[in-house]
């Protein structure tokens, strides 16, 4: 024992010498192999290419997966194939009518919102204290949407709403304006553009700001007024910008489901006409947990707006 | 801008029609914020009177007092700041890390990686909800999992489940990458002469110049984080030590059910907003760039 010791412990530190002889110069390329103009970007790009795996790629196929099972998230998933896609086009009336809920939710707010957006920020670049009115207009969508669901629901109120009661007060009738049915929805647009119209005229008056000037004072010396400037000029002149703006609200507008379902509980009412088809899906998961048809629906809403983009 | 050097009278007439157009507008958007502020001053006799009351006679302040003592509110506003500044800091290296490699960097395979990320943008959010809550749930090795992702909760009810999902954005990237292509490559060269490595080039060099990039992704990713519900709701429905902000008061809307705590709810609601109208006030030159970047590109 007292032989062996010492001799094993100057055996280790021997090889421990050795050890850092041989490998310190490795290590010093190892770091300067890193840095390199060859490898850098790769690890500059890793921790992209890490989430696309796991947050991106992976949840596209395991979506596609779920939705050809029957699976309500407690018990193992049971397979059906095609099953969900078929009833959801064939025999399921909800789906349609969210579709078109849908449809008409994309369809009015832009109907609405994008003319009112791009009349207010013709109005908002030719005109002065631009700070002061830019922040009004911007509030709304800067504001988390609880928010904005709670404001219009006490103004909306049926009984105690301000809007009402100030309607009562002039001897008009009181609109259920979210629990009629046939107005709910439409309300539930009017909030959205009034949500969105920030947003939208800021990107008109970045088109706007892109017109030069001198097409207006020609224009002026001819004799033409504000109207005829605003139609033969603006108009026609921002037209890449409109249409930006419209096809990225339709296809936004399609996806859109929060405000729905803060404004309603969760429930898409009264008599599911606020239910959106992103709503249905959420709903179905969360609430009912079918899974598969939840992952169904996103798919079908999916390829939906697919096509529409593509178009 | 335009100088109306024309005094006839449809100019005049337009002038007047636009500022009677702004001056409504601004009404129809300030009069509902007013209202949920005012709101929560009135007293309980005040919110169903009629003719109605809209300035209090009686403000209640003591109800913006109650949103502190009454509600968890400290607790949501802490959890909102953390996943706030968390998402923003992880979200501001990540895309300034894969901005910069596609930026400024020749390597295989760049251009479809570019391409992926201007593709994958078209992938609206609604998809993932599904897939990725059960991928945090059954993430392997975490929250009590096994290898197999069995046995525990995984990252449900923990921070990382609301902030993971959003570290990275495809946004975020493709515009970070539109800024460091603005940094001339002599810059870098120079720097390469001198011997420094690629990544004190990428620290000390290139972020630098870039500032005004990150202040305009800086403040879009704020706000939209602040602001969050759908996602952070879906993963601390039952959990509410991690609620944030928007989404306690919501969750706990069951408990606002007279007119006295309908008030406190406002109150709490206008707290809920008032830091990103603040952060905005400062910094909203910032926005507009990330937002009119955003249009170039369509």
């Amino acid at each position: 024992m007292t032989d062996t010791s010492p001799t094993a412990s100057e055996q280790m530190l021997s090889a421990a010498r050795e050890d850092l002889i041989d490998q310190e110069p490795p290590r010093r390329s190892l770091a300067a192999r890193l840095s390199s103009k060859a490898v850098a970007p790769w690890i500059f790009i890793t921790p992209m290419l890490l989430f696309g795996a796991v947050f991106f790629i992976l949840p596209l196929l395991y979506a596609f997966f779920i939705s050809l099972t029957r699976w309500n998230s407690l018990s193992a998933p049971k397979w059906v194939g095609f099953k969900h896609y078929e009833y959801l086009l064939t025999t399921d009336p909800v789906f349609w009518q969210t579709f078109w809920n849908t449809m008409y939710f994309a369809a009015a707010s832009i109907g609405i919102g994008v003319p009112l957006a791009m009349v207010l920020a013709y109005a908002f670049t030719r005109s002065k204290g631009r700070t002061v009115w830019r922040s009004i207009y911007w509030l709304p969508m800067i504001t988390n949407v609880v928010a904005v669901a709670y404001i219009w629901k006490f103004v909306l109120d049926d009984r105690y709403g301000l809007l009402n009661r100030a309607l009562g007060f002039l001897g008009l009738g009181a609109p259920g304006w979210l629990t009629d049915p046939n107005l709910a929805l439409t309300s539930v647009v009017l909030i959205f553009v009034w949500m969105q119209l920030g947003h939208n005229m800021l990107l008109f008056s970045a088109g706007l700001a892109s017109i030069d000037e001198s097409y207006y004072e020609a224009a002026r010396l001819d004799g033409a007024n504000e109207r005829q400037c605003f139609f033969r000029i603006t108009v026609p002149l921002l037209m890449p910008t409109t249409l930006f703006v419209l096809i990225t609200n339709f296809i936004s507008g399609l996806s859109y489901f929060t405000l729905m379902l803060v404004l309603t509980d969760g429930n898409g009412g009264p008599l599911r006409s606020t239910t959106v088809t992103a709503l249905y899906m959420y709903k179905m998961a969360f609430e009912d947990l079918r899974m598969g048809r939840a992952s169904a629906v996103a798919y079908l809403l999916f390829a939906v707006i697919l096509v529409i983009t593509l178009i | 801008m335009a100088i109306v050097k024309d005094r006839s009278n449809w100019s005049k007439l337009g002038t007047v029609l636009k500022y009677t157009l702004l001056t409504i507008g601004a009404f129809v958007m300030l009069a509902p914020f007013a209202d949920m502020f005012l709101g929560a001053l009135r007293t309980p006799a005040e919110r169903i009177s009629q003719p109605p009351v809209y300035f209090p006679r009686d403000p209640q302040w003591g109800n913006y007092l109650r949103v502190f003592t009454e509600l968890p509110m400290l607790r949501w506003m802490g959890n909102s700041l953390f996943v706030t500044a968390m998402v923003t800091a992880l979200q501001l290296l990540t895309s300034a890390m894969a901005g910069y490699a596609l930026a400024k960097y020749n390597f295989r395979g760049r251009d479809i990686l570019f391409r992926s990320v201007l593709g994958a943008q078209m992938f609206p959010f609604f998809l993932f909800i599904i897939p990725i809550f059960f991928i945090l749930r059954y993430f392997p090795l975490f929250g009590g999992n096994d290898i197999l992702g069995q046995g525990g909760s995984g990252f449900l009810n923990t921070y990382a489940a609301i902030i993971l999902p959003f570290s990275i954005t495809w946004y975020g990237i493709f515009l970070m990458r539109q800024f460091f292509m603005a940094v001339p490559n002599e810059l870098m060269d120079a720097a390469r002469l001198d011997g420094a490595g690629e990544f004190r080039i990428f620290f000390s060099i290139a972020l630098p110049l870039v500032l005004p990039g990150l202040a305009t992704l800086g403040i879009f990713v704020f706000v939209y984080q602040w602001n969050e519900v759908i996602w952070t709701m879906t993963v601390t429905r039952t959990a509410p030590d991690l609620q944030t902000i928007p989404v306690g008061i919501y969750l706990l809307r069951g408990a606002f059910i007279d007119q006295s705590t309908r008030s406190l709810q406002q109150a709490a609601l206008g707290v809920s907003i008032l830091p990103v109208i603040v952060t905005f006030l400062f910094l909203q030159r910032y926005y507009v760039r990330g937002l009119t970047a955003g249009a170039v590109k369509g």
